[in-house]
């Protein structure tokens, strides 16, 4: 065992992972999304709606990942978007960003832990039993994924990215096996098709779940302390992730509607694992069967990394308690991060039924996404482009600033027609949490000290 | 200007301003679940003895249904006709805006004095 | 089906195993190694931290 003045006198991350890492971390806790929790839009609008949803949730992505890659691409630091607006609009918006992702990525593994649960389930019962315990595999699922991060951060997303690529793979097998590759196609979308159930009005409601095709993406940056060139490495995944994601969440529509009646599938637990099974494929069924664990298993690991990654941040800086500051000087992760996160995500999981938990994430997600149009409008006014080196600038500022903005405001209409009471607790919650920070936690933050970046200092200051 | 030193805080400390905040994201969660205000169900439109074609579903659509393990089309009924309720007040959607972007503004205002405070001890501090 | 309460048990025991190593090991490290020493992390000291270690 290593004693003390054995390991370094200064602890850190350590800078190991590669491109290839980032888009595992993004596409890996995402693509889970297409999964499942993507169909509750058809139960919301109808499959048309969902379509719709699918890309304009797309192109609310496209701008986060554009403007997301610019600013991580200069403040490459644990915490991501936490770090960025500790150093662009002020502590306390600090504060809340770092609390939206961590609800955001806690629910969203409490989330992927319920579906573990209930495939097992399925499984079970197609086996001939009349259901089983679902906890333990809840459990199961949750600790062991926080054993590995604990573990170290390569394994962790060198595990991520292997059995994302398989999911991937799945969805895109599903999709060559029961179309062009078959002889006779199972597809009928002509006969399912239907009109829109609710109208106009169920479009925009489905924008709601139309978030969950690509909710996390923007976790890439979480990654930026531990990697090996930021710079470069974070856009570069950061934007291929977000092309598969839009490849994949249109074929997942595709196949989807074409096999199912659009009643079933907007209420469905495991939609794709049901587009499997009723393809009359038996390989593909066992395929998409594992698809559906690989991608809940990698969500979630992305889940605990994100958001260990982002309490620790806040640890290191006092705006939480400093304990949660620490770094394992062997393995090199914020372990007490990591294990503080486990039973509150065990609590949701075990606790909380599922389209409540995915709302949850969502809106955390939601809030998170209508500080970033902020957050650029005042990076690129207080540090003009000619000020700071970005390794990698967006283009048509402002469009993608007030596209974002307004498909916000679009969402929170449609999260207020089915969870308005959750909108507004939650909203509460994170008033009273703002409130107790400005006036009281922030007394332990040394001020000067928050402001890392080598930058000049920020204009009209 | 004068540094700001931050006073120590204890590990008692540390663990109540833990708890305020899990009791606090915990509540958030779960009062509306309590409460039953959680959520929006769907209110389905019992029909006496359906049957596939009362239920609107075409040929395509009854072949899918059995493959999906069901077989009656009673049992498949309360899934069918079951319908979101999107009527909203425009009263509630007022507060909802006035509480979204109330939180927006306060947020930033306290930003901005906190972010000026940083800014001048790391540029004009010693 | 007995396969199946094969696998709970397989599950929940597997969880306690899991979480044992993690509390094992965290209890291990903060009693080895000081206050200090863990929480000395600072965010953009890591460039020079990682330089260092490689020239080490």
């Amino acid at each position: 065992m290593a004693t003390t003045h054995e390991a370094p006198e200064k602890l850190g991350l350590l800078r190991v992972l590669g491109p290839a890492h980032v888009w595992a971390l993004g596409v890996g806790i995402v693509l889970v999304g297409e999964y499942m929790g993507w169909n509750f839009a058809v139960g919301k609008g109808g499959a048309y709606a969902a379509l719709i949803a699918c890309w304009f949730a797309g192109t609310l992505y496209s701008c986060v990942a554009m403007i997301d890659s610019e600013v991580t691409s200069t403040v490459a630091a644990a915490g991501g978007q936490y770090t960025q607006a500790k150093h662009i609009v002020g502590p306390l918006m600090a504060f809340n960003v770092g609390l939206y992702l961590v609800f955001a990525y806690t629910m969203l593994e409490a989330a992927n832990a319920i579906t573990v649960g209930f495939l097992m389930d399925e499984v079970a019962k197609m086996m001939g039993t009349d259901g089983i315990d679902q906890r333990p595999f809840i459990i199961l699922a949750i600790m062991f994924l926080a054993w590995l991060n604990y573990r170290g951060v390569l394994a962790t997303l060198t595990f991520s990215l292997v059995i994302t690529a398989f999911a991937f793979t799945a969805v895109i097998l599903l999709f060559l096996f029961t179309t062009v590759l078959s002889g006779d196609s199972p597809m009928r979308h002509a006969e399912l098709m239907t009109d829109l159930p609710y109208g106009w009005l169920g479009v925009l409601a489905s924008m709601h779940f139309g978030l969950w095709y690509y909710l996390g993406i923007e976790g890439t940056t979480q990654a930026a302390e531990e990697v090996r060139s930021p710079a470069r490495s974070l856009p570069f995944g950061t934007l291929a992730g977000i092309m598969t994601l839009l490849i994949a969440a249109t074929l997942t529509w595709y196949v989807c509607v074409g096999l199912m009646p659009w009643e079933y599938l907007g209420q469905a637990g495991v939609p794709l694992f049901d587009a499997a099974r009723l393809s009359g494929s038996t390989s593909l069924m066992v395929l998409l069967g594992i698809g559906t664990l690989f991608a809940t298993l990698a969500s979630a690991n992305g889940c605990i990394n994100d958001a260990s990654r982002a309490w620790f941040a806040m640890g290191r800086d006092h705006y939480l308690p400093a304990w949660f500051g620490a770094v394992h000087p062997k393995y090199r992760t914020p372990y007490r991060s990591i294990i503080f996160l486990v039973p509150i995500a065990l609590i949701f999981a075990l606790g909380a039924p599922l389209d409540q938990v995915i709302t949850f994430s969502i809106l955390s997600g939601l809030l998170g996404y209508t500080f970033m149009p902020i957050n650029i409008i005042l990076f690129r006014k207080k540090w003009p482009l000619d000020s700071i080196k970005r390794g990698y600038e967006h283009p048509f500022h402002p469009i993608p600033s007030i596209t974002l903005f307004t498909l916000c405001a679009v969402t929170y209409f449609a999260v207020f027609l089915g969870y308005g009471t959750q909108l507004i607790a939650m909203i509460s919650f994170y008033i009273i949490v703002s409130l107790w920070f400005h006036f009281w936690r922030y007394r332990f933050v040394k001020r000067a000290d928050q402001f890392t970046m080598p930058w000049p200092r920020p204009k009209g200051y | 200007m004068a540094r700001y030193t931050p006073p120590k805080q204890s590990k008692l400390g540390q663990l109540i301003d833990v708890i305020v905040l899990l009791v606090l994201a915990i509540g958030a969660l779960y009062l509306p679940l309590w409460m039953g205000l959680a959520g929006s169900t769907k209110t389905p439109v019992p029909q006496d003895a359906p049957t596939w074609e009362s239920l609107g579903q075409n040929p395509t659509m009854v072949e899918k249904w059995n493959q999906l393990g069901f077989t009656d089309p009673a049992a498949a009924s309360d899934m069918i006709t079951a319908r979101f309720d999107y009527s909203f007040s425009w009263i509630s959607l007022a507060v909802m805006v006035v509480v979204i972007v109330g939180y927006f503004v306060m947020m930033v205002r306290f930003s901005e004095t906190e972010y000026r405070e940083v800014i001048a001890e790391k540029f004009d501090g010693n | 089906m007995a396969l199946w309460t094969f696998l709970e048990y397989a599950a929940w025991g597997l969880s306690a195993l899991f979480g044992a190593a993690i509390v094992a090991d965290w209890i291990k490290i903060d009693t080895t190694y000081s206050e200090d020493v863990l929480t000395s992390s600072r965010e953009g000291e890591l460039e020079a931290l990682t330089e260092q270690q490689h020239k080490a």
